[in-house]
C-alpha cells in the first residue's frame, strides 16, 4: 500500500498514510467509548441508576460526540478525494463502514437512554427504581471511556437532570443528523467493502464471571463435583504415600 | 447501516404492542419497597447478589393485586416471563414462571421490549462474538448458524463487530464481580426472548410487518386539503361497506365447527388411525380421489353443503353419475368447464371461452344449460372481450341452480343410497408401542406428483369414455326438456387405448324455437361429421383430443398409424348416420325406435358417447385450428345468432360447409378452406 503511493509521486502519500493511521485510531477510540456507553446505559432506571450515573453518561456522551465529529471530518476528506490509491481506498472505506455502523450504535444507545430517562425521571419525588441486582458503580467504566487513569469522583448536582434530558434529545438529533450527511456525501458501496479480519475474535481467556454464570446453573453438581475431586485426590495421595512407603521399606 | 428514508411501499414497521406499556407499568408498581413484591439475596459461591425473587411470591403479588385466582396469576407471570420484563435465574432457557421458590429479577428497562425498536441483528451478532471471547466454542448449535449467516450477511460490518465485541467484553470487565455477573445474566436473558432457540413460541412473535409506523407523529403531520379530502374518501368507503354482524359471523363459524368437529383427524378419532400419529397411511389410501368405495365418513361429509359435495373428487364423480341418470350432466360439466377456465392458462383463454360459448349457451349448441336472460346478455356481452371470469355469472347461477335443485334430489337418489350403503367404515387401529415404532421406521416417501398426475388424466380419459350411454336412448323430444345438449355425444380421443375417436351420436338440439327455425337442425344434421367435431370442446384441452383424422400432427399422443387405418371406416359410418338422421329430423319429431335403432348402430359402430366433460390438462390445442374448426357453423337464421365473436365468418362457412363435408373423409377445417376456396 505504501510503497504503491510513494510510487505515485503525490506530494501527501506519506502524509496519507499517516491520516488514515490517525483516522483508525478515532475511530478505535470512538469504538471504546461507544462500548463504554452501552455499558453504561445498560444501567439506567435500575438499581444504580443515579444522578452521578446521567453525569457519567453526558461525559462519555461528549467524548463521543466530540471523536464522531473529528472522524468524520477526516475520513469525509479522505474518501471524497478522488486521487486515492485503490488499496487505500478500500482500507478507508472499511473504517468508514466501522465509524458509520458504531455511530449508529450510539445512536440507538443514545435514544434508548433518552426514552428510559424519561420513563425514570430521577428528578420526581416518587420514583422508584426497577430492582435489577446491580449494585457497584460505574465509574472505572466511564474512566475507561474518557481515557482517564484515575475515576473522576466528582459528584453532579442533582439539578442536571432536566436539563441532560433535553440536552441528550438535543444531541440525539444531531448524531442522526450526522448519520444521514454522512450517507449523502460520501458514497462507499457496502456490499463491496469486506471485512478484513476473523470470524470469531480470539478468545481472551476463560473469565471468572462465565464460571459463576454456570455455576448458578449447577450448583448442586458443582458440589457434588468438588467432593467427588477431593476425594480422589485424597485417594491418588493415600495411594502415593503407599507407594513411597513401599518403597522406603523395600530399598532399606 | 440502516437504510433510512426509502420512500416505497415496503412494510417495516413493527405492530403496536399495547400490551408491553400495560406490562410495564406492572413491572414498576411490582418494584414499590411496600406494597411490592419482596426480594430476597441470592447467594453464588463467592458473592450475594440482590433482588431476587421466588416465583411463588410473584403469583401470589399478581394474584393480590387483580383479585384473581392462582391460574390466572401464573399465566400473567408467564407472559411477563416471556417478554423478558423478569428472567429466571435457573434454567434461563424456559420462560415460563414456576410458582415455587425457583428464583427470578427484574430486567434492567434498557433490554426491555419496546415496539420502536427491534432487536438488531448487529447487536446479536456482537452478543454472539463476545461470548466466543470469553470462551471458544460456547455457543449453542443455533446460535453458531446464527453466527455464521450473520457473518454471511453482515460481512462488510464484521470487522467492526469483532472489535465492538472485544471493547464490550474489555468495559464489562470494569466493573465489579457480581454486577459483571448481573449484566451477563440480563443480557443472555434478552436474547433468549429475543432470538429463542428453535421449537420454542415466542412471545415477541407478531406476524407480518405493518406498513405505517404506529409510533410516527400524526400531530407533525400537516392538515392540507388534500389530507382531509382523504379522510373523507376513507370514511365513506367505510360507510359504503357490506358489513356482517359478529354474531352471524360467528355462529356461521360456531355451526361449522359443530359439524365439522367428527371429522377432524385430530380432534375426533380418526378411522383407521390418524398418519400423522402412528405413520400408517391407511387413511390416506383410503380417501384417495379416485377410489372406488369411499368411507362412511367421507360420505357424511358429502350431507354437509354442496359445495363439499363438489370439492371431494369422488363426491363429484358420484354426483356426475346421478346426473347422467337425470340427463343433467351438463350443468356440472358447464360448471367444471368454468373452472376450467377460470384456473386454466392464461394462453388459451379466449379460445376455451369460445368453445364453451359455443358448446353450452349459444341457441343450438350441444349441450345448452339453461339461464335466465339477464345472465345470458351479461354473459354474452362479456364475451366479446373475454377474460378469465367473464363467465362468472352464467357459473354462479349455474351452481346455485345445481344447489337448489339437483344437489335435493341427489341426496334422495337411489345412487347416493348405493353409495351411502357401500361406504365401508373402517376399524380403528390399535397399534402397540412397539409396533408405532416399527410404523415409524417403515415410514416411506409420498407417491411423486407426476405419477398422481398421470393417474388423474387416465382417470379423466377413462371418465370420457365411459360417457353415459343409455341418454341415446331415450328420446327426449316428447318430454321438451331445454338441456338436451346432453345427448350431443362427443366422444373423447381414447388416449390411453389409442383408440379413434368416435364420432358423436346425432346432436338434437330441440330447442324451444326449433319449429321456428327448422334449418338449424336440418344444418346441423347435415353437417353432423362437421358439428361432432363441434360438440368436441369443452375447454380447449378436450379440443386437443380432437383426434380428427387429419388432426394427427395436434395430437402427440395417439399415434397417427393406429388411426389411419380406421379412418375411412367411421366416416362412412358417420355420414350415413349423418344422413340418416338428417332424414330422421326433418321429419320433424322424433321417432324413439329410429333413435333408439340409431343409436345403438352408432354405439356399436362407433361406441358414440356423450362427451362428459373431462378435461385434459395437458394437450393444448392449437388455437387457430380450432378456431377455424368451430368456424363451421350451423347456418342459423339471424335472429337466433347472437355469437359475439367471428359472427361474420359463420355467413361465408356455413353454406358452403353443409354440402361438402357428408362424402368426404372429414378433416372440417381443411374441408372449410376448400370450401372457402370454393365459395
Amino acid at each position: 500500500m505504501a510503497h504503491m503511493d510513494a510510487k505515485a509521486a503525490d506530494e501527501g502519500s506519506g502524509g496519507s498514510q499517516k491520516l488514515l493511521e490517525e483516522v483508525k485510531a478515532l475511530v478505535e477510540t470512538l469504538n471504546k467509548v461507544v462500548a463504554c456507553y452501552h455499558q453504561l446505559s445498560s444501567c439506567v432506571g435500575g438499581s444504580t441508576d443515579s444522578v452521578q450515573l446521567r453525569h457519567e453518561l453526558r461525559q462519555t456522551r461528549e467524548r463521543a460526540q466530540q471523536l464522531a465529529l473529528d472522524s468524520q471530518r477526516l475520513l469525509t476528506a479522505r474518501l471524497r478525494d478522488r486521487s486515492l490509491a485503490p488499496p487505500t481506498r478500500l482500507e478507508a472505506e472499511l473504517l468508514w463502514v466501522s465509524f458509520s455502523s458504531s455511530l449508529e450504535l450510539f445512536h440507538a444507545d443514545m435514544c434508548k437512554v433518552f426514552s428510559v430517562g424519561q420513563n425514570f425521571p430521577l428528578s420526581s419525588k416518587t420514583g422508584v427504581l426497577v430492582q435489577t441486582g446491580m449494585q457497584g458503580e460505574t465509574a472505572r467504566v466511564t474512566a475507561r471511556a474518557l481515557s482517564l487513569t484515575e475515576p473522576d469522583l466528582n459528584v453532579a448536582s442533582a439539578s442536571v437532570d432536566r436539563l441532560e434530558q433535553g440536552e441528550l434529545e438535543a444531541e440525539k438529533d444531531r448524531v442522526d443528523q450526522m448519520i444521514e450527511d454522512m450517507e449523502k456525501r460520501v458514497n462507499v458501496l457496502r456490499w463491496t467493502v469486506e471485512a478484513q479480519g476473523p470470524q470469531y475474535a480470539e478468545p481472551v481467556g476463560t473469565s471468572s464471571s462465565l464460571a459463576l454464570l454456570s455455576m448458578m446453573q449447577a450448583e448442586p453438581e458443582q458440589h457434588r463435583c468438588k467432593r467427588g475431586q477431593m476425594f480422589v485426590a485424597a485417594l491418588v495421595a493415600s495411594l502415593a504415600a503407599v507407594a513411597l512407603f513401599c518403597l522406603s521399606v523395600y530399598c532399606i | 447501516m440502516t437504510i433510512r428514508n426509502v420512500r416505497d411501499h415496503g412494510q417495516r414497521y413493527r405492530p403496536r404492542m399495547a400490551c408491553l406499556k400495560k406490562m410495564e407499568a406492572l413491572v414498576v408498581e411490582m418494584q414499590d419497597p411496600k406494597s411490592g413484591v419482596k426480594s430476597q439475596t441470592q447467594r453464588l459461591v463467592i458473592t450475594t447478589i440482590p433482588h431476587a425473587i421466588t416465583g411463588e411470591d410473584i403469583v401470589a403479588w399478581v394474584a393480590n393485586r387483580f383479585n384473581i385466582d392462582a391460574r390466572e396469576a401464573q399465566s400473567i407471570g408467564t407472559l411477563m416471563v416471556a417478554f423478558g420484563y423478569v428472567y429466571p435465574l435457573q434454567d434461563h432457557k424456559r420462560l415460563i414462571i414456576k410458582a415455587d421458590t425457583s428464583l427470578y429479577r427484574f430486567q434492567t428497562p434498557y433490554f426491555w421490549p419496546a415496539q420502536q425498536w427491534p432487536a438488531e441483528d448487529t447487536d446479536y451478532a456482537i452478543y454472539l462474538a463476545k461470548r466466543n471471547i470469553r470462551k471458544k466454542g460456547v455457543l449453542e448449535l443455533h446460535e453458531q448458524e446464527h453466527y455464521n449467516n450473520l457473518h454471511k450477511w453482515m460481512n462488510h460490518k464484521w470487522d467492526f463487530i469483532v472489535m465492538q465485541a472485544k471493547e464490550q467484553y474489555r468495559a464489562g470487565k470494569e466493573r465489579k464481580k457480581p454486577d459483571r455477573v448481573v449484566f451477563d445474566c440480563q443480557e443472555r436473558a434478552y436474547w433468549v426472548v429475543h432470538r429463542p432457540p428453535p421449537g420454542t413460541i415466542s412471545a415477541i412473535d407478531y406476524g407480518l410487518d405493518r406498513l405505517t409506523d404506529p409510533s410516527a407523529d400524526e400531530v407533525k403531520k400537516k392538515k392540507t386539503m388534500d389530507y382531509y379530502r382523504r379522510i373523507v374518501i376513507f370514511t365513506q368507503q367505510c360507510i359504503m361497506r357490506s358489513r356482517v354482524k359478529s354474531s352471524v359471523s360467528l355462529g356461521a363459524i360456531v355451526k361449522y365447527i359443530t359439524t365439522c368437529k367428527n371429522h377432524d383427524p385430530f380432534l375426533a378419532t380418526c378411522l383407521p388411525s390418524n398418519p400423522w400419529l402412528t405413520d400408517d397411511t391407511t387413511y390416506w389410501e383410503l380417501n384417495m380421489p379416485n377410489v372406488e368405495i369411499p368411507t362412511k365418513m367421507r360420505v357424511e361429509r358429502w350431507t354437509f353443503g354442496f359445495r363439499e359435495l363438489l370439492s371431494d373428487p369422488r363426491g363429484r364423480a358420484d354426483f356426475r353419475l346421478f346426473l347422467k341418470k337425470e340427463f343433467s350432466g351438463e350443468n356440472l360439466a358447464f360448471w367444471e368447464t368454468c373452472e376450467d377456465l377460470k384456473w386454466g392458462a392464461a394462453a388459451t383463454m379466449k379460445e376455451k371461452a369460445q368453445q364453451i360459448y359455443k358448446t353450452f349457451l349459444a341457441p343450438g349448441a350441444p349441450r345448452w344449460i339453461n339461464i335466465d336472460g339477464k345472465t345470458m346478455d351479461i354473459t354474452v356481452k362479456g364475451l366479446v372481450h373475454p377474460h378469465r371470469y367473464v363467465l362468472d355469472a352464467a357459473q354462479t347461477h349455474i351452481y346455485m341452480l345445481m344447489k337448489k335443485d339437483s344437489f335435493g334430489r341427489y341426496m334422495k337418489s337411489t345412487v347416493f343410497k348405493e353409495t351411502q350403503k357401500k361406504a365401508i367404515s373402517p376399524e380403528e387401529h390399535r397399534f402397540s408401542d412397539a409396533q408405532l415404532e416399527q410404523n415409524a421406521k417403515k415410514r416411506k416417501p409420498n407417491l411423486s406428483p407426476i405419477v398422481l398426475r398421470q393417474w388423474e388424466e387416465e382417470e379423466k380419459a377413462r371418465l370420457a369414455a365411459s360417457g353415459p350411454m343409455d341418454i341415446t336412448q331415450l328420446c327426449k323430444f316428447t318430454a321438451p326438456v331445454p338441456h338436451l345438449a346432453v345427448y350431443t355425444g362427443i366422444c373423447e380421443a381414447q388416449l390411453s387405448h389409442g383408440r379413434e375417436r368416435l364420432p358423436p351420436s346425432p346432436s338434437f338440439p330441440a330447442l324451444p324455437n326449433s319449429a321456428a327455425c327448422p334449418s338449424p337442425i336440418s344444418v346441423a344434421i347435415d353437417s353432423t361429421p362437421a358439428s361432432e367435431r363441434k360438440f368436441e370442446g369443452q375447454g380447449g384441452s378436450a379440443a386437443a383430443q380432437f383426434p380428427s383424422i387429419a388432426e394427427v400432427p395436434l395430437e402427440p399422443r395417439v399415434s397417427a398409424s393406429a388411426r389411419a387405418p380406421d379412418d375411412p371406416q367411421p366416416a362412412s359410418q358417420k355420414s350415413r348416420v349423418a344422413l340418416s338422421l338428417g332424414r330422421f329430423l326433418r321429419r320433424g319429431c322424433g321417432n324413439a325406435s329410429v333413435l333408439a335403432s340409431l343409436s345403438p348402430k352408432c354405439h356399436s359402430a362407433m361406441g358414440g358417447r356423450v362427451q362428459p366433460l373431462s378435461r385434459e390438462p395437458i394437450s393444448q390445442p392449437q388455437p387457430k385450428r380450432i378456431a377455424n374448426f368451430f368456424q363451421i357453423k350451423v347456418d342459423i337464421p339471424p335472429e337466433c345468432r347472437i355469437y359475439p365473436i367471428d359472427s361474420e365468418d359463420e355467413e361465408n362457412e356455413c353454406t358452403s360447409g353443409v354440402r361438402g363435408t357428408v362424402k368426404e373423409i372429414i378433416c372440417p377445417w381443411e374441408s372449410i378452406t376448400k370450401q372457402d376456396q370454393a365459395g
